[in-house]
């Protein structure tokens, strides 16, 4: 141990601790891993007006010509957000990384310009590194996954600063592409301040980036950002009613970009609005389906790639 | 509530783990499947500690409360652990000063005039005025030192007594004023299992003709371990409950026994305290910083930063009463704390040696000391059954230098030189050495009028290591003195994995690990 050089000391550190990695923790430890003490990495850096400034360039000079290169992508139903009071909760199903950078990209410069994103405490804010580029790049602020009282302090502060919330109920990517158990935290915050939501359908993000994926699979499969009406409590709703109407309305802009507006709302009527939570079918068969990418729009190319 | 003791299986997740090495330490990585075994926990300390001593003097274990056996015209003796405990040296205030007061609080109300304080230092070296004004704080040593407030003579014919022989037959010498006294108050610090309960007065307080009873080879090797004072478990115990209730026959014992936690070093060494895998990135800074500094600081400076570090330990008990009662109890707050359950043996047990073991504070650990601390305190941290099989290997990290402190280990010198050069069979060494040294008028000159350890202390050390010994099949130090380590008859490796290469001829090529990681101090209860 003794007679090795400074150089030698620091590499065994960082090797032995994983400085550029996520911690791990032995496995026979892992039973007696003590409960990280919540303390949160700070972020309001992030929302001055040169970290603003560099964020508008990195999503529209960065971001933005790598989405139109890689996949093929449909906004539809900004004019929803017409005439919104903010700020608003934009509420989606989540299945790859690419859905923020696609939901930022996807909004009009003046919204995205006040719009936070709540990204998982223990997986984006686990390293400091990892924490400050994504709070650069999407203005991410950490939540807490596992709940507890301090678990929405951000959130609660930034609504209150008037900053708009992109939040994922699922609370993680899913594992096979359709939408997972929903969490009633965001329902909760809006009845709270009463401020709209507003549902996002994305689809084809799981076929073109899924889990385990840091870059697009080639092919420019066409991925899809659908905006709904925004929805506001009713007086003396609770948050769990409120949860579902969420739920209803996000499963309707997805059978919507599946199918069409007014069969959407026929479905709705009908009550055959499709299942966001997939066929009840093994999980090949799930992933078979939700891996399908989606239809191109447009005329076929006459010449191919 | 802290989390319990657990042994750790190494994978490929596991960071490189803390070894210290005497004056030095670092991070080692161990192979796949290795088993470390970790201390709990280190407990909270008592808030209030006074009020937990005030507790224990008034509402003692089957003794009558303290206040009810003071009185005028009595003579108190007060007796107290030396410098051997607690390992590093306490922050102070020192508990055995704070339970002093208390009692002395007690005396004074109750109009008691003849007062002494005793060192129970047994064959150990004096107590220099500095560490005792450290141990009992400023109050009572400006009160009673010099006169009053004295180390233990072993060899003061004069103050000691013959107290009678046990039903084996050993005889039971202790100090004289503590025998003629109408009650004995007895201070310690249980710092490991070995420690307190009868061994406190008939070992601290005794003389040479009383311990060779029980500090011979003979008794070593009956002991296992000397960690479990279960009677029927450890001889050298045995034998001191024998002379302990021999003298509760003669003089009245109250006993105050106090345990610790682990918080055994501060800051900037707090990262030694921790589990590795939860090492924060200052930890981990403060690694890389204390071991950069500790390599390039010259020796002097190296052992001066480490006889500074006094530990922040935190008080988990303070009990008093009835000696064996009293004891019970402690042990089960000692066991709290250090006790970890472990399965099954392994084939090489493997530790790192701190800079310090019980007798080299404010000193030098000579290679004898090494050798006690290894294969005496470390290997013998069990109970139950070794943490190695029988036939073992033991890995032991430290540099071992041939280095001797002159005042406080002269006959050390000479038993490393003469005695370890001729035999390192510590039956062999009984027979033929230990009278002579132990009699030696030079040694028990300086044992008396300087700070030097008893000519005898050298061969008990050797002796500490006798079970180990016989139990092993081969010692291997690491990043060793090949000469200091040859001379007591062990071997050397350059590094950790060439140890384990060496093992090999003895335990094969896949033999099971196991890194029994203090201190903290562990103690592995072994199914």
């Amino acid at each position: 141990m003794r007679g090795r050089s400074l150089a030698d000391d620091v590499r065994e550190v960082a090797r032995g601790w994983r400085w550029t990695r996520r911690p791990l923790t032995p496995r026979s430890a892992e039973a007696w891993a003590p409960r990280p003490e919540p303390r949160e990495f700070p972020t309001d850096w992030a929302r001055t007006r040169v970290a603003k400034a560099t964020r508008e360039a990195v999503l529209s000079y960065g971001f933005r010509p790598v989405i139109h290169v890689e996949t093929e992508m449909a906004v539809d139903g900004l004019d929803h957000l017409d005439g919104v009071r903010t700020p608003v909760m934009f509420v989606a199903n989540h299945a790859s990384h690419m859905d923020t950078p696609l939901i930022l990209c996807a909004l009009p410069k003046a919204w995205r310009e006040r719009t936070a994103v709540a990204a998982a405490a223990d997986y984006f804010f686990d390293v400091w590194w990892r924490a400050a580029s994504t709070a650069l790049a999407f203005n991410t602020f950490p939540i807490e996954r596992t709940g507890g009282a301090r678990a929405t302090d951000t959130a609660r502060r930034l609504v209150g600063e008037g900053w708009s919330l992109v939040v994922y109920p699922e609370g993680t990517r899913s594992r096979d592409g359709w939408v997972g158990r929903f969490r009633h935290g965001a329902a909760r915050l809006a009845l709270e301040f009463g401020i709209p939501v507003v549902p996002i359908a994305l689809r084809g993000t799981f076929a073109a980036m899924p889990r385990g994926r840091s870059w697009p699979v080639k092919g420019r499969l066409p991925v899809s950002v659908r905006f709904g009406p925004a929805l506001q409590a009713e007086p003396g709703e609770d948050f769990r009613s409120f949860s579902r109407r969420i739920q209803q309305a996000m499963g309707r802009l997805w059978d919507e970009d599946a199918t069409d507006w007014f069969r959407s709302l026929r479905h709705q009527a009908e009550g055959t609005t499709p299942s966001l939570a997939g066929p009840p079918a093994p999980r090949w068969r799930r992933m078979w389906e939700s891996s399908r990418p989606l239809p191109r729009r447009g005329p076929e190319r006459v010449w191919p790639r | 509530m802290g989390r319990p003791g657990f042994v750790l299986e190494v994978d490929e997740r596991t960071p490189p783990l803390l070894v210290h090495a005497g004056e030095g330490f670092g991070v080692q990585r161990f192979p796949l499947g290795t088993k470390v075994i970790y201390p709990p926990d280190s407990l909270p300390g008592i808030r209030d500690v006074n009020a937990a001593i005030q507790d224990a003097l008034l509402h003692p274990i089957a003794s009558d409360p303290l206040p009810e056996l003071l009185h005028p015209g009595m003579r108190l003796t007060i007796a107290f652990d030396d410098i051997s405990l607690p390992l590093p040296p306490m922050q102070t205030p020192d508990i055995r000063g704070r339970v002093i007061e208390h009692v002395l609080e007690l005396a004074a109300r109750a109009g008691v005039d003849d007062v002494r304080l005793i060192v129970a230092n047994s064959l150990h070296r004096r107590m220099t005025p500095a560490e005792i004004k450290r141990a009992v704080g400023e109050r009572v040593f400006r009160s009673f030192y010099p006169d009053a407030l004295t180390n233990h003579d072993a060899e003061d014919s004069a103050n000691l007594i013959h107290l009678g022989v046990t039903e084996q037959g050993e005889d039971v010498e202790i100090n004289r004023r503590a025998a003629e006294s109408d009650l004995l108050v007895y201070a310690n610090i249980n710092l490991v299992a070995m420690d307190g309960g009868h061994k406190s007065v008939p070992v601290g307080l005794g003389s040479y003709r009383s311990l060779r009873h029980h500090h011979n080879v003979h008794t070593m090797l009956n002991s296992r371990s000397y960690m479990d004072p279960r009677e029927g478990h450890s001889a050298i115990h045995d034998s001191c409950t024998r002379m302990g209730r021999l003298l509760s026959g003669h003089l009245r014992i109250f006993t105050i026994e106090t345990t610790l936690n682990n918080d055994t070093f501060p800051s900037p060494f707090e990262f030694m305290n921790k589990r590795e895998w939860e090492w924060s990135f200052k930890d981990q800074a403060s690694y890389l910083a204390a071991k950069r500094a500790n390599e390039r600081a010259p020796g002097r400076m190296r052992r001066e930063v480490f006889r500074r570090v006094a530990a922040p330990y935190g008080v988990t008990g303070v009990t008093a009463g009835d000696t064996e009662t009293v004891h019970q109890r402690t042990l089960a707050t000692l066991h709290r704390q250090q006790l970890t359950e472990v399965n099954g043996q392994s084939d090489i047990l493997v530790v790192g040696l701190p800079y310090i073991c019980p007798y080299n504070v404010n000193s030098i650990m000579n290679p004898i000391l090494v050798q006690c601390l290894g294969l005496g305190y470390l290997f013998n941290m069990y109970v139950n059954k070794p943490v190695v099989r029988p036939g073992g290997v033991m890995i032991l990290h430290h540099p071992v230098p041939w280095e001797f402190h002159q005042v406080h280990h002269p006959s050390y010198i000479d038993f490393f030189d003469e005695v370890l050069a001729e035999t390192t069979d510590p039956a062999a060494i009984e027979a033929k050495y230990e009278a002579q040294y132990a009699q030696d008028p030079w040694y028990v000159h300086l044992y008396r009028n300087s700070y030097a350890y008893h000519g005898v202390h050298p061969f008990y050390m050797w002796y500490w290591g006798a079970h180990a010994m016989e139990y092993l099949r081969d010692v291997i130090f690491v990043g060793a003195d090949r000469k200091a380590v040859g001379r007591m008859g062990f071997r050397t490796a350059s590094t950790f994995a060439d140890a384990l290469e060496m093992a090999s001829e003895t335990v094969g090529r896949s033999p099971s690990v196991t890194y029994l990681h203090t201190p903290p101090l562990t103690l592995a209860e072994v199914r």
